[in-house]
């Protein structure tokens, strides 16, 4: 085998797999192996065992594992069809996975439909609804809270400048750029205020240009809100500029290969992307990548 | 921008008003230059004149066809929706009504005239029950097909947000389907008033299909011309209204 094994995490988290020589990992500990003394403050928001789903003959997980603390922006990045957004469907509660998973939100055992309604969850497309205006996409989730509509777009007004939204409040979504239709999505996210935020590849529409924007913009805020936020790209870019934490997701059935810490320091400047750290880190994670795209490949091609 | 909307709409109602003119002097040039016979074809001139004498049975049918019409459209309309609705939250019934529902409505409506006169008899109720039957078909099958326009995907960002299913509706369903049901509900204007006007050929007591009938059997086509104008013009501003509902509240298209 190549290089990557050392990196392999598989289904074992004992198994730690986070040893690097390039990127050091001092501070982040794969879970279960936490000392005793840090266990409240890291005590996982959610966490997933165990997890296959499988969709007719297609088995699209297979013992998933992937936990989250508190405050966290966790990457994910996969081949293609790896599975990605099936398991953000069973983290927005959208789709249950095969029995006899293990799922706990905050150390409470639950099922994946428990979650509605728990975690705001931004799709690939923006799916603004083209009769309401900006302020009215903002505060749909507030709305189907039960929250009065004037109070709703009291706080949503308050949010647009942080959005770049502002003097935008009463455009409807065919009058907007990609990138402010992204940003109302966002916006609408952001106001459903729950503990973990699933954003699944948010700027993949957009030009380089415009992601690259979005995606210092989206530090900012995110650093300003405190969220834990679960983040699906295909980009590795992206995914080391924003996480502290990649996860990277085999080929079907869908596990996590690689979980790698991103022991760069915040606020991270647009140019740390040149830097010797970085690029160290996506070398490791462009080979993990690499592989599993062959896999699939392969399977594909056969 | 909102000028140079109104600006378009002038021109397009000059346009139309000038393309009626032309029709009429052309009409009135053949029916005066060929010496038509009245049953042929009237001159427009005569006609105008006829509407001008008859103005107030004219006026008295004209309400009596738009009540029925308007009445009938309204009920239709509520009925078409409210089926179409319950249909969708009920899947198991769909596969049976949809299909019924197709079928009945590639009849024409007013083959049931007869019945429908025979049950209801021949005053204003029967024609409303018409217009009715006629409109909730047009307006079930086109709600329908609007809320199953819906993008699942959409559906599901609204259940993580914790919609349950009547929000769903509320939010997402109906203000989908609105454009679909709106055009339902245009096309059914000029439809409500033929069914109307055919169930009053068949036996009625007043309206414009009840005029008509009699100045055919008395042999007074200008008459049966004026009415016919009437008629168009119910049906028009009808039509008009419900397209200027349409163009106000589906502006997102």
């Amino acid at each position: 085998m190549t290089l990557v094994e050392g990196y392999f995490h598989g289904a074992h988290a004992g198994a730690g797999g986070l040893a690097n020589g390039r990127a050091p990992t001092r501070g982040k500990v794969v879970p279960g192996t936490v000392p005793e003394q840090d266990a409240a403050d890291e005590r996982p928001l959610i966490e997933l065992r165990q997890i296959s789903k499988t969709f007719g003959a297609v088995k699209a997980l297979q013992d998933l594992e992937v936990s989250i603390r508190p405050g966290e922006l966790v990457t994910v990045v996969g081949p293609s069809g790896c599975g990605k957004s099936t398991l953000f469907n069973i983290l927005a509660g959208l789709e249950e996975p095969d029995p006899g998973n293990i799922l706990r939100l905050k150390g409470v055992s639950s099922t994946a439909s428990d979650l509605l309604g728990k975690v705001s969850f931004m799709p690939q497309r923006d799916l603004l609804l083209p009769w309401r205006n900006v302020i009215d996409n903002a505060i749909l989730a507030l709305e189907v809270e039960g929250m009065p509509r004037a109070e709703a777009r009291r706080l949503a007004m308050d949010m647009l400048p942080e959005f770049g939204l502002a003097g935008f409040e009463a455009q409807y979504p065919n009058q907007l750029s990609g990138g402010m239709r992204q940003r109302v999505a966002l916006m609408r996210t952001f106001l459903f205020k729950r503990d973990l935020m699933l954003l699944d590849e948010p700027f993949g529409a957009l030009d380089a240009l415009t992601r690259t924007m979005m995606q210092r913009w989206l530090l900012d805020v995110w650093q300003k809100h405190k969220r834990t936020v679960l983040f699906i790209t295909h980009d590795v870019d992206e995914a080391i500029f924003l996480g502290d934490r990649v996860l990277v997701m085999t080929a079907r059935p869908g596990r996590i290969k690689l979980e790698q810490a991103v022991d760069l320091p915040r606020p991270r400047k647009a140019d740390i992307v040149t830097s010797p750290e970085f690029i160290a880190l996506k070398k490791t994670l462009l080979e993990a990548i690499e592989e599993e795209s062959m896999k699939s490949f392969q399977v594909a091609g056969r | 921008m909102t000028a140079s909307i109104s600006s378009d709409s002038a021109r397009q109602i000059s346009r139309g008003i000038g393309g009626a003119l032309l029709v009429a002097v052309v009409w009135e040039l053949c029916a005066r230059g060929l010496d038509l016979p009245a049953y042929v074809l009237p001159a427009i001139s005569s006609i105008l004149a006829g509407l001008a004498n008859d103005a107030g049975s004219l006026l008295a049918a004209a309400r009596f066809t738009a009540t029925e019409s308007l009445a009938g459209y309204a009920i239709g309309c509520l009925a078409g929706m409210a089926a179409a609705v319950l249909v969708t939250m009920v899947p198991s019934a769909r596969s049976v009504v949809v299909p019924l529902a197709t079928a009945i409505n590639s009849v024409p409506v007013v083959a049931y005239s007869p019945l429908v006169l025979l049950w209801f008899g021949i005053g204003m109720a029967s024609k409303v029950v018409m217009v009715a039957i006629a409109v909730s078909f047009t307006i079930f099958l086109s709600t329908i097909a609007g809320l199953d326009r819906v993008d699942r995907k959409s559906v599901d960002l609204l259940r993580s947000f914790g919609a349950g299913r009547l929000a769903v509706l509320w939010r997402l369903r109906l203000p989908t389907a609105l454009p679909l049901i709106i055009a339902g509900m245009r096309v059914s204007t000029v439809r409500s008033v033929i069914v109307a006007i055919v169930t009053e050929m068949l036996g009625a007591y007043g309206g414009l299909g009840w005029v008509i009938y009699q100045a055919v059997l008395q042999v007074d086509f200008v008459k049966v011309w004026a009415a016919i104008i009437v008629a168009s013009a119910i049906s028009l501003a009808f039509f008009g209204a419900i397209s200027f509902v349409e163009r106000r509240y589906v502006f997102w298209r």
